[in-house]
């Protein structure tokens, strides 16, 4: 294999970074569309699961005859669309408003680096340990050269990952600063402190696996809880999953735990006075910060990018034939595809339970969480110790 | 070194929580509130005036611009008030179905409650449940008066015309269907943890103040008081009627969520009731082409979704048209008792203390 130039590596860089934007803004939208479509199904809403193009387009089509099994539409997936369509062309061509007193500067940073410590977050996961796919000969320039599955594997990418997405609360703190309105001033106080507060037992439910694994590597930590532990990670760290799980929730300002948006009682929260494509970007940021949740915890919980537990993934290799041997490899796909059964859930969890108050949420937090993911790390040590 | 600073805030007019536009000014010690006092009169029509203006047949649909998620028990007090006033009595039959409509607006006024109180605590998907049942409400309205939210679905003397051909089907199938969805509602809620954590113990509001502040119904049940107007002082046809009043000693959110919950499904009883035992006969009763008043006054009060609502009517001895008329509005009275139950609290129990409270603008600001 021929060892990349370095300006063949930046090049190969910047693909990877190109192939993590294409997948970021591909997984958003799909997630608001399919938050449409399941909390539509869940509450029985007539909008979300119905409206449809009928008459024009590729849906149009979808929706009429071709794909009519006598008169049930076999594939009715698409209905729905036009509103993710008018969703996304509102929030690109309405009026951006800036309030008279607020600090302009601030006003527009506060979006920008919610989003920027969304994103940045993952130049540290890696889809797939090792290499991605291989340039063919022919390819011009790159011809031979691999690509690996994650664009920085460095060696304390976990540190990075938790460090840039603790910067993601400034800009919720500052747009609730900057808005100089009182409803978004709230909004940020609350979430200043409630992921202050949450920061610390997800950190410690993260502490668990890089106990077990012995690395803050991603692709290292993720293999070695997916290949060394019974049913993933998901048997040991039962617990750890659990707290993660709900820390995520909290970190990403979604039901039981918006506080810092609570509709009901403050508004909007911190993007209140924000509107057009600058609340576009917060928008855009809360599902990035909810795909890192789920990739974080499908990749140490979930067996990342692993599709069977219980070891039975090499039972069953010799036994795969040659197309379906990428069934038995480690791929990104099973990666994907875990991040999107975790969104769903977080969709349902929308759909199901009403949301905590201020106070509750940090006795939750400082009482039982972090107890709790204190508890788990023991546990883990005790498995390393003794166990693994 | 530091200055602490109290944070005034005004919830409101436009506030997604304050069931139209109430404006409520709250002083805030960090999320505590200190000072909350509701602001009213964003809606203010004039309604009372109104009809003082108007014959005593034209008021009536002015009540239903009052409370207008409970525009049928408006409607009732109003008619009951008038035929009062104008000395009518009311046919049997006509009794009946203005009981079973009443019970119906209850049930959908409750819907409405439980749709919005528990999004305001957050469970998004109970809301459009109950809409989902309000619909039917709403159509078994629409099928009786032609209209589903301001219904003038009475006549002063009885109705203006017999039930609808079809209409009994439609109040089985409703009711055949309807216990399952409260206990559909009440999987997601009466258990819930957060639910729970949300609403025991908040916005307590004991039997003596509720009664020193005049409030009534759900909110006064939920206190332990079981005064309720149907029992205490039957009207229309609830005296035949066999029901009970729920109530709850606790005082608080969750309480009157329980009480609300529990009139659903006595509400449904009635309507059985009423539509088994349908009497035969007219609707109508014989009314002079002119309608003339027969006393000089009279106060009326019925037992809406919110509480006691009562009219105050004031009419010479021959008069055309109302010379005073005054509601008391039972949302109007309750409000009152916000700063009791709000103050000292966090800005969420603001928020359920108001879901609680089941308060429509349009009725407080008349």
């Amino acid at each position: 294999m021929p060892t990349p130039t370095l300006t063949q590596s930046i090049v190969i860089t910047l693909i990877q970074c190109l192939l993590v934007v294409i997948f970021v803004f591909v997984v958003v939208p799909l997630t608001v569309f399919a938050e449409r479509k399941v909390l539509g199904h869940l509450q029985q809403r007539l909008g979300s699961t119905r409206v449809a193009s009928g008459h024009i387009g590729v849906t149009g089509w979808m929706n009429r005859g071709m794909w009519k099994w006598g008169k049930i539409p076999v594939l009715s997936y698409w209905r729905g669309i036009p509103g993710l369509v008018g969703d996304v062309l509102k929030l690109i061509l309405k009026e951006d408003v800036i309030p008279a007193k607020a600090d302009k500067f601030v006003f527009f940073l506060a979006p920008s680096i919610s989003m920027v410590a969304a994103i940045v977050v993952f130049a540290a996961i890696s889809f797939v340990p090792g290499t991605f796919f291989t340039f063919p000969t022919w390819f011009p320039y790159l011809g031979g050269l691999p690509v690996s599955g994650g664009i920085s594997d460095i060696n304390v990418g976990l540190l990075w990952i938790l460090g840039v997405a603790t910067v993601g609360v400034y800009g919720i703190v500052l747009a609730g600063w900057s808005s100089n309105s009182k409803y978004p001033l709230l909004g940020g106080l609350r979430s200043a402190a409630q992921m202050v507060s949450y920061e610390v037992p997800l950190t410690l439910s993260l502490l668990a696996p890089v106990v077990l694994s012995a690395s803050l590597n991603f692709s290292e930590m993720s293999s070695r809880m997916a290949v060394g532990m019974p049913a993933w990670a998901l048997i040991p760290q039962v617990i750890g999953f659990l707290l993660y799980l709900t820390c995520g929730f909290a970190e990403t300002n979604r039901l039981p735990f918006d506080m810092p948006e609570a509709e009901n009682e403050l508004v909007a929260g911190f993007h209140t006075e924000y509107s057009g494509m600058k609340f576009g970007l917060f928008y855009l940021a809360e599902y990035i910060n909810m795909t890192v949740v789920s990739a974080l915890a499908s990749a140490f919980f979930l067996g990342g990018p692993w599709l069977l537990p219980f070891g039975l993934q090499g039972l069953l290799n010799p036994y795969l034939p040659g197309f379906l041997s990428w069934f038995a490899a480690p791929h990104a796909i099973f990666f994907v595809a875990k991040i999107v059964f975790l969104l769903f859930t977080y969709i349902w969890v929308r759909g199901t339970i009403p949301r905590y108050r201020y106070d509750q949420i940090m006795a939750v937090g400082w009482k039982y969480l972090i107890p709790l993911a204190l508890v788990n790390l023991l546990l883990a040590a005790v498995i390393r110790c003794f166990v693994v | 070194m530091f200055k602490n600073e109290e944070m005034e805030i005004n919830l409101g007019p436009q506030h997604p929580s304050t069931h139209g536009v109430l404006r409520v000014k709250l002083r805030l010690d960090g999320e505590t509130v200190t000072h909350c006092r509701p602001m009213i009169g964003y809606l203010h029509r004039g309604v009372e005036k109104i009809c003082e203006n108007q014959s005593f047949f034209q008021g009536q649909v002015w009540t239903d611009r009052m409370d207008y998620c409970s525009a049928v028990a408006n409607n009732l007090g109003w008619a009951e008030a008038n035929e009062k006033l104008l000395g009518i009595t009311v046919p049997r039959r006509a009794q009946y179905i203005r009981t079973l409509l009443n019970e119906f607006n209850r049930i959908a006024s409750h819907l409405i409650w439980l749709g919005t109180h528990a999004m305001d605590i957050g469970a998004l998907t109970v809301f459009l449940y109950a809409f989902r049942e309000r619909e039917d409400v709403l159509d078994i309205n629409e099928a009786f008066c032609g209209s589903r939210l301001t219904t003038t679905a009475f006549r002063i003397g009885g109705l203006r015309e017999d039930l609808p051909p079809g209409f009994e089907k439609m109040v089985r199938k409703f009711l055949a269907k309807f216990s399952d969805c409260l206990e559909e509602y009440e999987a997601l809620l009466t258990e819930n943890r957060i639910w729970k954590k949300r609403t025991i113990g908040v916005a307590r509001l004991s039997a003596e103040d509720a009664i020193a502040l005049g409030v009534t119904g759900p909110m006064l049940r939920a206190a332990g008081v079981a005064y309720d107007i149907r029992k205490a002082f039957p009207y229309a046809a609830y005296a035949e009627m066999d029901f009970e009043i729920p109530t709850r000693t606790e005082a608080d959110t969750y309480a009157r969520y329980q009480v609300r919950m529990a009139e659903m499904r006595q509400s449904a009883r009635i309507i059985q009731q009423c539509m088994d035992g349908m009497p035969e006969g007219p609707v109508m009763a014989k009314l002079p082409k002119i309608l003339r008043s027969e006393v000089n006054e009279v106060y009326h009060a019925t037992e809406s979704p919110k509480g006691e609502i009562g009219y105050y009517l004031v009419g010479e001895k021959g008069s055309l048209n109302p010379y005073r008329f005054h509601v008391r509005a039972p949302g109007f009275i309750n409000l009152q008792s916000l700063p009791k139950m709000a103050e000292g609290g966090l800005i969420a129990d603001v928020v359920a203390a108001i879901g609680s409270l089941d308060i429509v603008l349009g009725e407080i600001d008349r």
